[in-house]
């Protein structure tokens, strides 16, 4: 044997020997997150972590931190679909469940549950409005809600006591009268961000106060041109044109908050993901209260606002092990489990997304003090389901720049414009059925 | 009598296709192959509906060219909206940032105090990173709260909706687009100018020309050269604008300030649609060749003549 020879083959033991040696070693857990808000949330994932990896020993958690939700769902997409490996656990919009599903790179967290001793009483505890988009038509449970949100009215208490406002607006028409009350040359009245890419989130608010959902149970119907949902953008055009509480064509999402903060708008619709921030931020008594109610009723009927947010998702091509599965589904478990959602709610504002979460430090203490955290926990009895449907991106594509042509006036006709895009979607849906 | 040369060995003549080997593979796998590969899918229409991954894709001719140009199809009224600015703001570009560059470039062409802060200054906008101008202008545009309308309000008018207001979304994006390529358009014709000898200039004060003169029948002929290179890759620069979108409101209300590279990579991510990109790319190539090649032809015919 040359010397070449038995060089070659103690090189493949090594390499065998070296490759044995990786296998052993930890399960590594690529977790892709993004963030919507102005939070620390590298700093906040890596803790969790750290945490994870002290009580789960050959499990290593690889955060990634992958920019905006539509940053984050291009990068997944871009990766999956030119054949790299992709993330194994990822924060992605609720919504984008059937695009997901569709493509057949999730798997439903139902087998896990199943698997589970008390699975009933684990999905039990998550507040029934946050599941809605993450269960499909037959019941399977998919993805687990973790940064949860829901849009809800932020006023400045000061700017309403002063204006002899005690109370915040409960219904759209006091809305109105306290907005128009509260706007000054340099101060707007009230700001909803409809500008800047993605009104549906704030309109579907408007669409749920007066009294249809432009979405079921059914991903493959929506309910874009009915006369509710015509009436509900009607009316977020005119706070800008006819009332003049705010910009014409709306607000742009990033710059609603900062205004509010600077005391140059009175009341603002935003996420509860922003929550600590403003309370952090602000140098005036910050009121947070439901979204007003609409024309359906101030009975309970006529609130409303859709939730918000991401959930985790469970990425397999069925390539991987049972001890991955395991790691991963461990991972989900502790990210959703109260001590971890008490902590998140706490920092960030995202609505704990469990009940026993709000007993547990340090979320407990948190909503004793601030009681605006409660609120938008409560408001969770009165939401529905986020916008998805099978094509969700295509089909809120539409909507979104429909929404848009009619808020800035380009399309002066409402129901004209809307009958386009359900006509639109309709089409695109048929290939569904 | 000539003796034939002995055949070359193997390697000798294997040679020169290893040493263009590793070009050649990088060519054809980021050049060619994309390249082949976006105008077979743009004849393709993916599988569509419930259980489609893995289903192959289906041939459909000219139909995704066919729907863009439909002003009913979903992507068709974003498509023409979307092609129609991105002419409207290569032209605008090129028209009013060229112009702008040279201005600069003659104004700091001259001895005088502070002509490397002032230089300094016109420049420093193409040093920044893209994403980071485009949003420090998304704050100066913001309604409430941007520089823009602070100068504004203090002067009595009510303020501007800059990214919100259709009319003004795309208005907005030219304005950061000159803004960020004037200095270094400056940069090219500093360059040229400086290559014009003096004496010329004093021959012709000489003979009495005006400095109007002088620019129109010195200058601008002698940087003639300098100012083709430029247009060219200021066109160049418009076609491949997407960054900026980014900060500046994602294309604006209704795609009213959209371009057509943003509105190709807003589509990509849903496979149902990716006969329709890759179709978008191919008239955005073909317009980019257009432009390229009549600039190109343009140059040719003035070296001849």
């Amino acid at each position: 044997m040359s010397i070449c020879r038995k060089a070659c083959i103690a090189f493949v033991i090594l390499a065998l020997l070296a490759s044995a040696g990786i296998a052993q070693d930890d399960i590594v857990i690529d977790f892709y997150f993004p963030s919507a808000t102005a939070n620390d949330a590298e700093g906040i994932f890596q803790r969790y972590a750290d945490a994870f990896q002290e009580r789960n020993e050959g499990i290593t958690i690889n955060p990634v931190f992958t920019g905006s939700y539509t940053d984050t769902r291009n990068t997944i997409l871009t990766e999956l679909q030119g054949g790299g490996a992709g993330p194994d656990v990822a924060v992605m919009l609720s919504i984008d469940l059937y695009s997901f599903a569709e493509e057949g790179y999730i798997i439903p967290a139902q087998g896990f549950i199943d698997a589970m001793d008390d699975g009933g009483a684990y999905i039990d505890d998550f507040f029934p409005a946050l599941m809605a988009n993450g269960v499909d038509e037959e019941g399977n449970v998919w993805s687990i809600p973790f940064q949860r949100s829901t849009p809800i009215l932020y006023y400045n208490a000061e700017l309403l006591a002063e204006a002899g406002y005690d109370s915040p607006p409960t219904n759209n028409a006091e809305l109105v009268e306290i907005a128009q009350a509260l706007t000054t040359e340099d101060r707007d009245g009230l700001l909803v961000p409809v500008a800047g890419g993605f009104p549906i989130w704030m309109y579907q608010s408007f669409a749920i106060a007066y009294g249809q959902n432009i979405v079921s149970d059914d991903p493959t119907e929506v309910y874009f041109n009915t006369p509710e949902a015509v009436a509900a953008v009607e009316f977020v055009r005119s706070l800008g044109t006819d009332l003049g509480v705010g910009p014409a064509g709306g607000a742009a999402w990033g710059d609603t908050p900062v205004a509010f903060l600077a005391g140059q708008a009175a009341m603002i619709y935003h996420t509860t993901g922003n929550l600590s921030r403003i309370l952090d931020g602000a140098e005036f008594e910050v009121g947070v209260w439901y979204l007003p109610s609409g024309p359906a009723g101030d009975d309970g009927t006529g609130y409303g606002s859709p939730t918000g947010g991401g959930n985790l998702y469970i990425f397999d091509d069925g390539s991987k092990s049972d001890a991955e599965l395991d790691a991963i589904w461990k991972w989900v478990m502790f990210l959703s489990s109260a001590e971890i959602q008490a902590d998140w709610g706490a920092t960030t504002g995202y609505i704990a997304s469990n009940a026993t979460a709000w007993e547990t430090e340090p979320l407990a203490s948190r909503a004793m003090e601030y009681p605006q955290y409660g609120v938008a926990r409560d408001q969770l009895q009165f939401a529905d389901k986020e916008f998805s449907s099978y094509a969700t991106i295509t089909v809120q594509g539409i909507i979104n720049k429909t929404l848009e042509s009619i808020l800035t006036s380009e399309s002066e006709d409402a129901q004209a414009a809307m009958d386009v895009a359900q006509a639109q979607i309709d089409g695109i849906l048929a290939e569904y059925k | 009598m000539r003796l034939s040369t002995p055949p070359k060995p193997l390697v000798a003549r294997l040679q020169p296709y290893l040493l263009i080997a590793p070009t050649l593979i990088l060519v054809l796998m980021f050049n060619v192959v994309p390249a082949v590969k976006t105008v077979t899918d743009s004849l393709h229409k993916p599988a569509r509906g419930l259980n489609a991954a893995g289903k192959p894709p289906e041939f459909v001719g000219a139909q995704n060219f066919h729907d863009l140009f439909d002003e009913s199809h979903y992507l068709g009224a974003r498509f023409l909206r979307s092609f129609r600015n991105t002419i409207v703001f290569a032209l605008a570009t090129v028209a009013l940032g060229v112009p702008l560059g040279l201005l600069l470039a003659l104004l700091l062409n001259h001895e005088q105090p502070l002509l490397g802060v002032w230089r300094f200054a016109v420049f420093y906008p193409s040093l920044l990173p893209l994403i980071g101008a485009a949003s420090i202008w998304s704050f100066i545009f913001s309604d409430s709260i941007g520089l823009a309308n602070a100068v504004l309000r203090s002067l009595g008018h009510p303020g501007l909706n800059w990214l919100g207001d259709r009319t003004l979304a795309l208005l907005s994006v030219i304005i950061v687009n000159i803004w960020k390529q004037a200095g270094y358009f400056m940069i090219f014709f500093l360059a040229g100018l400086q290559n014009i000898p003096r004496d010329i200039y004093e021959a012709a004060s000489l003979d009495g020309a005006s400095g109007w003169q002088q620019f129109a029948a010195l200058t601008l002929p002698l940087l003639r050269r300098t100012l083709l290179f430029v247009i060219v890759i200021s066109f160049i620069f418009a076609f491949q604008t997407v960054e900026q979108l980014q900060a500046l409101g994602e294309g604006g209300p209704n795609d009213s300030a959209n371009l057509l590279l943003y509105l190709i990579f807003q589509n990509i991510s849903e496979r149902r649609n990716w006969g329709y990109v890759n179709a978008m790319t191919i008239v955005l190539i073909g317009v980019v060749l257009t432009f390229t090649l009549s600039n190109f032809l343009l140059f040719e015919r003035d070296e001849s003549n």
